[in-house]
């Protein structure tokens, strides 16, 4: 079996395509070009390496984030650049991502897909950072989902309360988490050669989900 | 592979068996265990050494299984595996219903020669679709027939029921089948399937899912070869009639034991997990679980509801009791304002506390007034604010008392008998006594063997309460 991996900017084409909202990230050759796209979109941006070789992107400092003017858009390419050559000469990169930043208050959602020796496809929802790292909350179920197990499995989660609100924050909204994975699940349905599928992070507010990093793997034949 | 009904049938009651290699080095095992077989029974063993002993048990032996006179339903074989395969085929040309393969030493093993002798005993299985059960396993029980897969199993009247068990391993079939009637708990059928390399678990699913003397399914399984195939099974026979699976080998260390045993891919704990809710099915961690919740659901009560009504004799048991009903996932409410104008009636506050739980040794006396008992236990039932009544009888406080007076144990346990008969709402006692473990297991069987559901500690009544709400509220679609 042959697989290849789907960087962000083509993960996130599938996602908008299965009605998974995202924020929407261009992809910038240049220095040039990264300011051009911020100066365009007239707002706080986040600028990501993008390459299929490369995972975990903070870990080889190739993002930057909240930057507000065209200027500190393009010094960001060349600062990412720099970085990953220096860390990883080897990685095959496409250029970087340039999108709008997403605004704070959110609650980090993590939501993924993976295939099981015994079950094939499994999908697995948590909450962002220490728990799903340390403590390993996590949800898992078959693809494809019905509504109550989308339901269940955030209802599963030891860190529900956080979604549900605490110390007087809002409560997010829990509907637009359990659309997101039924709708996750229906897109692996449409396209059974996704191996893995990471929606990390999805930010879940009180009124929308969004999800603002994504990468999948395929089995190409 | 898929098999009909009919293979199934004759397999799981047959009226002719055969075990074909039985012998002293073993114990005589199959034919010690098939003495109480109400069928006719065969062995097949051409060692002269070996005749005279398997005569002398008052068995038939014939030389070749194609010298027996009649149809063999249901045959075990116990030859050593370089000689399986030609067994098996003798099988096919008998035309026997089905087959356990008892022998080991396939794919279990890393040893290549198992694993291709496995493979071709598969194949040639397949080819003429025989009903291979196995191998390396213990094969089918049946009580009602005296049919065992080990030599002592409890048959008959009181061991027969409507409890089918699934099993990948043949001691905890066996175990089970032991077990199981003592705790109340009979069997329909059960099957040790092992490597299950052509007939495996999601087949007796769907098997049992039709057989009309199952009502409850306990599994023991480790892995399955085809997840998807295992799932859909599961679901659409938690659909009909629950199921109950205990899972082995959820830690990594467990999971480098079931390698060794039976050769499952690996799952983690987290994928099983969901994977039995989302299959509406109920997933326990111990063979005592599994008992827990087959008696609790046999006791055929479907309440979807959580709310529990607890009565406790003294303060640190109620206390405690609230705990384990609550940890399980139980609400324990403050109880209808009836109910309370019914209560301060009668009920001794001093000395006790008349929320919930009902703290209520003063009440009743410590068992000596079993009408206040029955009171306190009508009031829970008539409360619309309770799903479940949880009663913790303090044998511990009581049981001597109950020694030594027989007959103040029999009005009490008359008046749990008596509600368990009228009450419709899952109703679980507690009632241990560790300082006289016998006493207080005689106590809890006369309670059982009269239909009342009874646990040794509140911790196990909770979960087993919990868990069967919980089939009940999926197949009702509560949430």
């Amino acid at each position: 079996m042959t697989t290849r991996a789907l960087n962000e900017i083509e993960a996130k084409a599938w996602l908008v395509e299965a009605g998974i909202p995202v924020t929407r990230a261009e992809l910038a050759r240049t220095p040039a070009e990264a300011a051009a796209i911020a100066e365009r979109l007239a707002c706080p941006v986040a600028l990501k390496i993008v390459s299929a070789d490369i995972v975990h992107k903070s870990a080889l400092d190739g993002v930057r984030l909240n930057l507000t003017t065209a200027a500190a858009a393009a010094a960001a390419f060349e600062a990412i650049m720099q970085a990953v050559r220096a860390r990883q000469a080897q990685a095959r990169v496409d250029g970087v991502s340039v999108q709008p930043m997403a605004p704070p208050g959110a609650v980090e959602v993590i939501v993924g897909v993976s295939c099981d020796a015994q079950f094939g496809q499994v999908i697995m929802c948590g909450l962002g950072g220490v728990f799903v790292e340390v403590l390993q909350d996590v949800a898992f179920r078959l693809i494809p989902l019905q509504p109550r197990d989308a339901r269940q499995m955030l209802t599963e989660l030891r860190g529900l309360p956080l979604l549900r609100g605490v110390r007087g924050r809002p409560a997010v909204d829990l509907h637009a988490v359990e659309d997101l994975l039924l709708r996750v699940s229906d897109l692996v349905v449409q396209r059974p050669q996704i191996r893995e599928l990471d929606l990390n992070p999805v930010l879940a507010y009180p009124d929308r989900v969004v999800a603002v990093d994504a990468r999948a793997l395929i089995e190409v034949t | 592979m898929s098999f009909s009904r009919a293979q199934f049938e004759r397999a799981f009651n047959p009226r002719v068996v055969a075990v074909i290699g039985d012998k002293q080095m073993n114990g005589f095992l199959w034919l010690r265990a098939l003495q109480q077989f109400s069928g006719k029974l065969y062995s097949v063993q051409i060692d002269p050494n070996e005749i005279p002993l398997i005569e002398a048990m008052g068995v038939t032996n014939v030389r070749s299984l194609l010298d027996i006179p009649e149809a063999v339903d249901y045959a075990v074989v116990a030859v050593p595996r370089s000689v399986a395969s030609r067994v098996l085929a003798d099988c096919v040309r008998k035309q026997v219903g089905a087959v356990t393969l008892f022998t080991a030493g396939f794919s279990e093993t890393d040893d290549p020669e198992g694993i291709r002798l496995e493979q071709e005993i598969a194949s040639a299985a397949r080819d003429a679709h025989l009903l291979l059960v196995g191998p390396n396993c213990m094969g089918i029980a049946n009580p009602r027939l005296g049919l065992c897969n080990f030599p002592h199993q409890p048959v008959g009247v009181a061991a027969a029921g409507h409890v089918g068990f699934i099993g990948q391993s043949g001691t905890h079939t066996i175990t089970f089948c032991m077990r199981a009637p003592v705790e109340g708990v009979g069997i329909s059928k059960a099957v040790s399937f092992g490597n299950g390399v052509v007939a495996d678990a999601a087949d007796y699913l769907d098997y049992f899912r039709d057989d009309v003397e199952t009502t409850v399914i306990a599994a023991y399984v480790e892995g399955v070869r085809d997840g998807r195939r295992f799932f859909e099974a599961l679901r659409r026979t938690a659909a009909l009639k629950p199921v109950i699976l205990w899972k082995g080998g959820v830690t990594e260390a467990g999971q480098r034991a079931i390698f060794s045993h039976t050769a499952a891919l690996a799952t983690p704990a987290v994928v099983w997990r969901g994977m039995v809710r989302q299959a509406g099915a109920v997933g326990v961690d111990s063979q005592d679980a599994l008992l827990d919740v087959a008696r609790t659901l046999l006791a055929g009560r479907t309440a979807t509801g959580l709310r529990a009504g607890l009565i406790a004799m003294t303060g640190g048991p109620s206390v405690v009791m609230t705990d384990a009903f609550s940890q399980a996932g139980l609400d324990v409410p403050l109880l209808s304002e009836a109910s309370y104008a019914k209560l301060r009636e009668f009920f001794q506050v001093v000395g006790g506390s008349l929320r919930n739980p009902l703290d209520a040794g003063s009440t009743i006396a410590m068992g000596l007034r079993s009408d206040n008992l029955a009171r306190l236990l009508d009031i829970l039932d008539r409360d619309e604010m309770i799903d479940v009544i949880g009663l913790d009888l303090g044998a511990a406080l009581a049981i001597d008392r109950y020694v030594e007076h027989p007959e103040l144990a029999g009005t009490m346990t008359d008046a749990l008998v008596s509600f368990a008969q009228r009450s419709s709402k899952p109703f679980a006692v507690v009632a241990d006594a560790p300082h006289r473990p016998i006493d207080a297991a005689r106590l809890r069987d006369d309670l059982r063997t009269r239909g009342v559901l009874t646990f040794v500690s509140p911790h196990r009544a909770a979960h087993a309460v919990r868990q069967a709400v919980e089939y009940w509220r999926v197949r009702a679609g509560v949430e």
